[in-house]
């Protein structure tokens, strides 16, 4: 599985040359790993092949539009978790922290919650805490991967691996339900409050708010 | 019952309850307290600031826990004031404690990125040539493969490069520019250096070693007003924030001081408790009104009518009503109201000309140095003429007597005549120029004559031209302002219920105000300052400086200030605040910028003026000379057009220019060897035969195209590029939103000075370089964008005008992902520059042209009706009638060991500014000391080292008069010679202070008081602008040496504005070709564009941060009255669209009773970026709030060589005006996000191109 995790979190990278070369040895490890299932192989091999075949700076501004320049898709995890609160420098610290109680530096100039960076922290774990790692983080995974199945990306796959290997069947969470930033209608919809009423026509009840604020909180106070 | 039994006698429960039992003391467990104190732990507190250009400069607490920013707080460790005086902290508002956002944001820019086309092109020219310079030539002069990557700008495509291969691309572009075009097509743009100085000077530094250009931007943001250098010859020099709290009378005149200047506010707040009256003046219900005890809402841009009919009232009831000698006395010492104006009979009628000169005396008065430049008065008790000292041509050429003493030139006690109407040879009906009657669609005018006659005392003098009549400069002020003075004649108003410009009823048409109110206001003002030696207050700001006639506005402000003896004095004066300008170590700070310790002069170029050339707005001028000049102008003299204006500057050496020659320097050098022949005069000789041309008069010739262009600090083309639409169809050849047609399409009259073009020049720039820490609108549409460190990353310096501090910025943490500091990435470009241009360049001598300075000697240039060479008036003179010229050596191999270290120059030539100098040879050991020497062998063998960013912060630090008080005493000692005054004692107490790095870091440092500004700093005063123009005698550096308020050089008068007058806005004619043309089927109102700064964005650059977005709409917005929505069916969050020829923004309405009628609110610079759908009109994206500007430029701000009217960079120049514009808003019918279509179109777009 420790390959397997390695491959994973290569294919999210971002496209080098050295990866599109190493796409024969990753084809073979996915090959070989039963864990996943059949679908999910076969769409992972197509995208391998797409990695290997396309020209290389196609790859890149794909990737680029993709996961840098949108939010929704961030690879980054606490994006996704913290957004823009304060709360986002503390949580990466005490991401920091649990790295290095594993004996684990972080030799790139990444942030501790950069996900690929995060699936190899996984895989190094040993016996069997991978997959509990991974689960820790199947809830923003599993958002991601709807975004990417959405959009018809050949990405998508790789977080239907992700979800697999940490054995978690995602039912769609309070993270699950925020919507696309590219549907700005559904976005609207989330955020609309509903009018405030006064006098007689005001139910207890009735003025509830921004129900998305309500979500969000819900958020913070399970966690 | 007692409960005797109940009550213990001995103990006392260890559980206890306090203040009336709502709190209990307890004993219980508190170790879950430890989570919270475990969420708040850090590893360190770094202190930085935030180089927004907001002028806040807060000394902030950055908290790192384990190598990563977790958030900001406000310091509270700034020196105490003084026992009377509230201190300064807390400083720093919502905005900045936002800022650590961007470290970690999915918008964060983290590695260097190129184009994908850009970078496929690249590589396959590489794998052809392996010379990168050869490959780069290859790319550009392929019109096909440089029509492939332009005209895909801003749509997406970047790739991840390597800092090498980044690096490369830019130094190939470079190299091939300066080979192939000359160096003066490298362009860099970068606003502020006092936001971050250092930042600044490392591209700065580079741009000059290589001979490229550096533009203004001051004048650009039109946050310059021209009538500082037009009044005082400073640039702008103005109060700190804390005395505020020393005025008794502030009016805030269209600045919003809580929304704009929120850490500095509460000395304004404050000084309400002990008394001082506030009155404000905007059109809307701002924040700022809120503070006020009177709030007066003139109709936008008209305040200058509001501020003449206020020094009608004050002209009246103080000065000829005699009731304050202060008054008169500080006229008489500080201002060119006792100078003597020549009246010249034309048509049966006097029209004020120029001030009179001692040249123009039989013997010139016994002048014989520069009496061309020597301005007269009449001495009171003799009657006679005399030369007071101060005047201009006392600071050149002779030594002493540049001063402010009430002294003769020849050392005789004088006593000046403010006023000949005691002492009149005649009365003389005089001519004004009156613009208040000119039609407006959208502002009322008056029924007035557009010229007013009315009777001024004169005299008759006796001149060696025969005889001449002349006024003082008071009684034409005082004629001006409409002030009946019992002479008889018309246009003078006895009473202020006369309709006579300018009485408080007159102005009532015009600004909606009621006279009772600005007479009250007026009163207050004036018998405040009178009483208080000029504890008057105005603090102004964009509101109303960024008007076509702002200058005409602030002049009406300024006068008041000076007839109430306020400018100078602690407590009072002009408040301008519009831009962190104050670059307060600003002479340590110029050699590192502009690399005058390895070569000077640098090229420094105005970008009001460039970027009207270069992204051809001027091809869409619909503004005619005719419609600004003077009704007494002799209009056959002033043809042309705005840029014909432009070009006559650039030739007469008055305005800069780039690029600047159609040849390519470095070719016009080896010419001139080749030819055997020395460059200048090869060049001014070629210039004269027509053989050689200057670039600005054929603008669209590919030769003359500005190639490269860096933007690093800035957000041009999001936040201030006036005439957007412009910037994206010409210089970058993208999609662009412009809907009107040119001159050519449209048959308007062309230029006569410019060569037309029919077919206009689209994507003129090769590179565009942007270095950026987020992805803003200027990096979209880059080519390449650099990862630049944060504010928290990187080590930089930053001073305001609010205050008298320096503050660092510090690396609390390393760059995150790729990014590097600016320093760094110059550095790294010069490098690979110096690597990569070897075998295109090497040794190479440059010509350099520059305009005539500010504080030289050659401000002294045309004394009278300027000539021009081109037409063969007179000779092509360099510095004199033409711009300055001068060889400079460049050794391009060798751009990073310069880069890296102090050059000779220091030794060699010394430092100075604004007309003084001193040696530096102190310095320079100290820095070879504190830096270290640089041990490779080379150039720079031996020289102090500027590796680092702290190292170039130490050398501003150590050359600065405000950093290190030996240098400061050195300064002033320098000044001593020109002034025959004693100054050093205003820093002999700190001479043995010098501030470094660290001591920043420690805690923040007052600066040492010098002469490069007008304020000083000491335990007594708090900092005020013209503090020792009036406390040290050291005249203001103008023609007159004094506070000019007649401005008399020909194109002033020209243009009418020799004295302040109320000019309604321009008619940009922006509306008319689009109204009812193309209609989505609802209303469309026609309202006046206003762009003030806003409370949801970090200052006027940021507005895509989520967290200050989240407190208001979260995208943009654009704000209109109740009335105006109504008519147009608009409810409030709305999609509404804003449009003219220029092109179109979207936002959402914001439906106000703040907005008054007749005018929109749209907060300056909302990104294109963030939530903003298609425009129904461009069928593009959103646009900014600059889609719908066009820039315009104003001759009067071209006039040089004239003493304060002479060139300075970002001191003097055209400026970026936009508020005089219209535009059309309706709602939208359709709002199409264009979301799901944009790879889609990008790939339609590739096809065509294709």
């Amino acid at each position: 599985m420790r390959r397997t995790l390695k491959a994973l979190a290569a294919l999210i990278a971002y496209p080098e040359a050295p990866l599109v070369r190493a796409m024969p040895e990753i084809m073979a490890e996915f090959a070989a790993e039963k864990r996943l299932p059949e679908g999910v192989r076969v769409q992972l091999v197509r995208l391998c092949t797409m990695l290997g075949r396309d020209d290389l700076i196609d790859l890149q501004e794909r990737y680029v539009a993709l996961f840098d320049r949108t939010r929704s898709l961030s690879l980054h995890l606490f994006e996704h978790v913290h957004g823009d609160s304060r709360d986002r420098g503390p949580a990466m610290v005490d991401l920091l922290s649990i790295y290095r109680a594993h004996g684990l530096e972080i030799a790139d100039n990444e942030l501790p919650d950069y996900l690929p960076l995060y699936i190899e922290y996984a895989a190094m774990l040993e016996d069997g805490a991978g997959v509990p790692a991974l689960a820790d983080v199947a809830r923003i995974l599993a958002p991601i991967r709807d975004r990417l199945a959405r959009r018809g990306s050949p990405y998508a796959p790789v977080f239907d691996a992700l979800l697999a290997l940490a054995g978690a069947e995602i039912a769609r969470g309070p993270g699950a339900g925020d919507p696309d930033e590219d549907d700005p209608e559904a976005m609207d919809r989330a955020w609309e409050e509903a009018a405030v009423v006064f006098g007689p026509e005001a139910a207890p009840g009735r003025d509830r708010g921004c129900d998305r604020a309500a979500t969000i909180l819900a958020r913070m106070n399970a966690q | 019952m007692s409960h005797f039994l109940d009550r213990l006698m001995f103990f006392r429960k260890n559980v206890d309850s306090f203040a009336g039992d709502h709190g209990v003391v307890t004993n219980e467990d508190r170790t879950w307290e430890d989570a919270y104190r475990n969420r708040w732990a850090h590893d360190r507190i770094v202190r930085s600031t935030h180089g927004a250009n907001c002028t806040g400069s807060c000394s902030w607490k950055i908290y790192v826990k384990g190598g990563i920013v977790t958030w900001e707080t406000q310091q509270t460790d700034y020196p105490r004031t003084r026992p009377d005086l509230p201190n300064h902290e807390p400083r720093g508002c919502s905005r900045g404690a936002s800022y650590s956002w961007y470290l970690y944001s999915a918008n964060r820019v983290k590695y260097p990125m190129v184009r994908g086309r850009l970078l496929r092109l690249w590589r396959a020219a590489k794998a052809e040539h392996k010379d990168p310079v050869k490959a780069w030539k290859s790319i550009v002069e392929d019109p096909q493969k440089a029509q492939e990557y332009k005209s895909i700008r801003g749509r997406g495509g970047f790739v991840r490069v390597g800092w090498d291969e980044a690096n490369e691309i830019v130094a190939a572009a470079n190299v091939h520019t300066v080979k192939a075009h000359g160096p003066d097509r490298v362009i860099g743009f970068s606003p502020i250096p006092a936001m971050s100085m250092v930042s600044y000077a490392a591209g700065s530094r580079y741009l000059s070693l290589i001979g490229g250009v550096c533009m203004s931007f001051y004048d650009w943001y039109c946050d310059l007003p021209p009538s500082s250098p037009q009044t005082w010859g400073e640039q702008t020099d103005v109060p700190e924030s804390a005395d505020w709290y020393n005025s008794t009378f502030i009016m805030m005149w269209g600045s919003n001081v809580p929304q704009t200047r929120t850490p500095d506010a509460h000395f304004m707040t404050e000084v309400r408790y002990k008394g001082a009256k506030t009155v404000t003046v905007t059109p809307d219900y701002s924040e700022a009104s809120k503070f006020a005890d009177l709030w007066l809402a003139p109709k936008q841009g008209t305040d200058a009518a509001l501020a003449m009919a206020m020094g009608h009232v004050i002209l009246k009831e103080f000065h000829l009503a005699g009731r304050s000698p202060y008054f008169e006395n500080y006229c008489r010492q500080y201002t060119d109201m006792p100078m003597l104006v020549r009246l010249v009979e034309r048509d049966g009628r006097y029209v004020p000309d120029r001030l009179v000169r001692a040249a123009d005396f039989e013997g010139a008065l016994g002048e014989t140095n520069n009496p061309d430049w020597k301005t007269v008065a009449v001495d009171q008790a003799s009657g006679k003429v005399v030369v007071p000292r101060g005047s201009v041509g006392f600071r050149w050429g002779e030594q002493g007597k540049w001063n402010l003493e009430p002294k003769a030139a020849d050392g005789s006690e004088i006593k000046t005549r403010l006023t000949l109407i005691d002492a009149r040879d005649a009365v003389l009906p005089v001519a004004f120029p009156y613009f208040g009657g000119l039609r407006h669609e959208h502002f009322a005018s008056t029924g007035h004559d557009d010229v007013l006659l009315r009777n001024v005392p004169a005299r008759r003098v006796k001149l060696k031209d025969g005889e001449a009549m002349v006024a003082t400069v008071f009684d034409l002020f005082v004629a001006n302002y409409g002030v009946d003075r019992g002479l008889g004649g018309g246009n003078v108003a006895a009473s202020f219920d006369d309709d006579v410009p300018y009485t408080p009823a007159w102005q009532e048409k015009i600004t909606g105000v009621s006279r009772d109110k600005v007479i009250a206001v007026a009163r207050d003002f004036a018998d405040n300052a009178a009483k208080t030696q000029g504890k008057s207050m105005v603090i102004l700001g964009a509101a109303v400086n960024h008007w076509y006639h702002g200058d005409m506005i602030y002049r009406g402000i300024i006068n008041l200030l000076v007839m109430c003896g306020c400018v100078g004095q602690s407590g009072g004066g002009w408040s301008h605040y519009v831009g962190q300008e104050k670059l307060r170590p600003q002479t340590g700070w110029l050699p590192l910028a502009f690399a005058l310790d390895w070569n000077r002069p640098p090229r420094q170029m105005n970008s009001t003026s460039f970027f009207y050339a270069h992204t051809s707005q001027w091809r869409h001028e619909k503004l005619g000379v005719a419609e600004i000049l003077s009704p007494l102008a002799d209009r056959k003299a002033m043809e042309g057009s705005l840029i014909d204006f432009n070009v006559r500057a650039e030739r007469m050496g008055w305005l800069p220019s780039a690029p600047q020659l159609g040849t390519n320097p470095l070719a016009v050098a080896r010419e001139a060897a080749a030819a055997g022949k020395e460059p200048v005069p090869h060049a001014v000789a070629a210039l004269k035969s027509g053989a050689l041309k200057m670039a600005c008069e054929d603008p669209d010739n590919p030769a003359n195209f500005p190639r490269n262009l860096f933007v690093w600090r800035s957000n041009l083309l999001g936040s201030s590029g006036k005439g957007h639409e412009y910037f994206l169809k010409y210089l970058l050849g993208a999609q662009h939103g412009v809907q009107g047609k040119d001159l050519g399409a449209e048959g308007g009259s062309k230029p006569q000075e410019v060569i037309w073009r029919e077919r206009s020049a689209e994507g003129k720039l090769d590179l565009l370089v942007t270095l950026d820490f987020r992805m803003s609108t200027t990096c979209m549409y880059s080519d390449v964008v650099l990862p630049t460190a944060t504010w928290y990353e990187k080590h930089d310096l930053n001073t305001s005008d609010m205050h008298p501090f320096i503050h660092p910025l510090s690396a609390a943490v390393d760059p995150a992902w790729q990014a590097r500091s600016d320093w760094e990435i110059f550095k790294g470009i010069a490098r690979k520059f110096s690597e990569v241009c070897v075998g295109h360049l090497g040794v190479e001598k440059d010509l350099v042209l520059t305009p005539i300075q500010h504080d030289t000697p050659a401000e002294l240039a045309q004394p009278y009706q300027p000539k021009d060479w081109k037409k063969g008036e007179c000779e092509p003179v360099p510095g004199k009638t033409m711009p300055a010229m001068a060889v400079v050596e460049r050794d391009y191999p060798n751009t990073y060991r310069k880069f890296t270290a102090l050059g000779p120059l220091m030794a060699r030539l010394g430092n100075g500014g604004k007309g003084i100098s001193w040696n530096t040879d102190a310095e320079i050991k100290a820095l070879a000391e504190l830096n270290h020497v640089v041990a490779e062998e080379g150039v720079a063998k031996g020289l102090p080292r500027i590796a680092t960013d702290i190292e170039a912060a130490e050398v501003i630090l150590m050359l600065a008069p405000e950093t290190n008080g030996h240098v400061a005493v050195k300064a002033w000692e320098a000044l001593e010679k020109q002034t025959g005054r004693e100054h050093a004692h205003l820093a002999d107490t700190r001479e043995d202070e010098k501030l470094r790095f660290r001591d920043l870091q420690a805690q923040p440092r007052k600066i040492i008081s010098s002469p490069t500004w007008s304020g000083i700093e000491s335990e007594h005063v708090s900092y005020n602008a013209g503090y020792t123009n009036v406390h040290e005698l050291i005249p203001w550096r103008t023609l007159t040496g004094r506070q000019q308020l007649y401005q008399d050089h020909p194109w002033m008068i020209a243009f009418g504005e020799a004295l302040c007058v109320y000019r309604p806005p321009i008619d940009t004619k922006a509306c008319g070709p689009m109204l009812g043309k193309r209609g989505n089927g609802n209303p469309e109102l026609v309202l006046n564009f206003i762009t003030p700064h806003q409370k949801w964005g970090i200052h006027s650059t940021y507005t895509d941060n989520l967290m200050m977005l989240t407190l208001s709409r979260g995208g943009p917005i654009v704000w209109l009255s109740e009335v105006d929505a109504k008519k147009a069916g608009i409810e409030d969050n709305d999609w509404i669209e804003a449009f003219n020829v220029n092109g179109a923004l979207v936002a959402r309405a914001v439906v106000s009773q703040r907005v008054p009628q007749g005018m929109v609110l749209m907060y300056h610079a909302q990104e294109k970026i963030v939530n903003v759908p298609g425009s129904e009109i461009t069928q593009a994206r959103g646009g900014i709030h600059n889609s719908v500007t066009r820039a315009c430029p104003k001759p009067t701000h071209m006039i040089g060589g004239y003493a304060q009217q002479s060139y300075g960079f970002n001191y003097h120049g055209t400026i970026g005006t936009n508020r005089d514009e219209f535009v059309i808003v309706r709602k939208m019918a359709n709002v199409d996000w264009l979301d799901r279509s944009a790879p889609a179109a990008a790939a339609a777009a590739a096809a065509a191109a294709e």
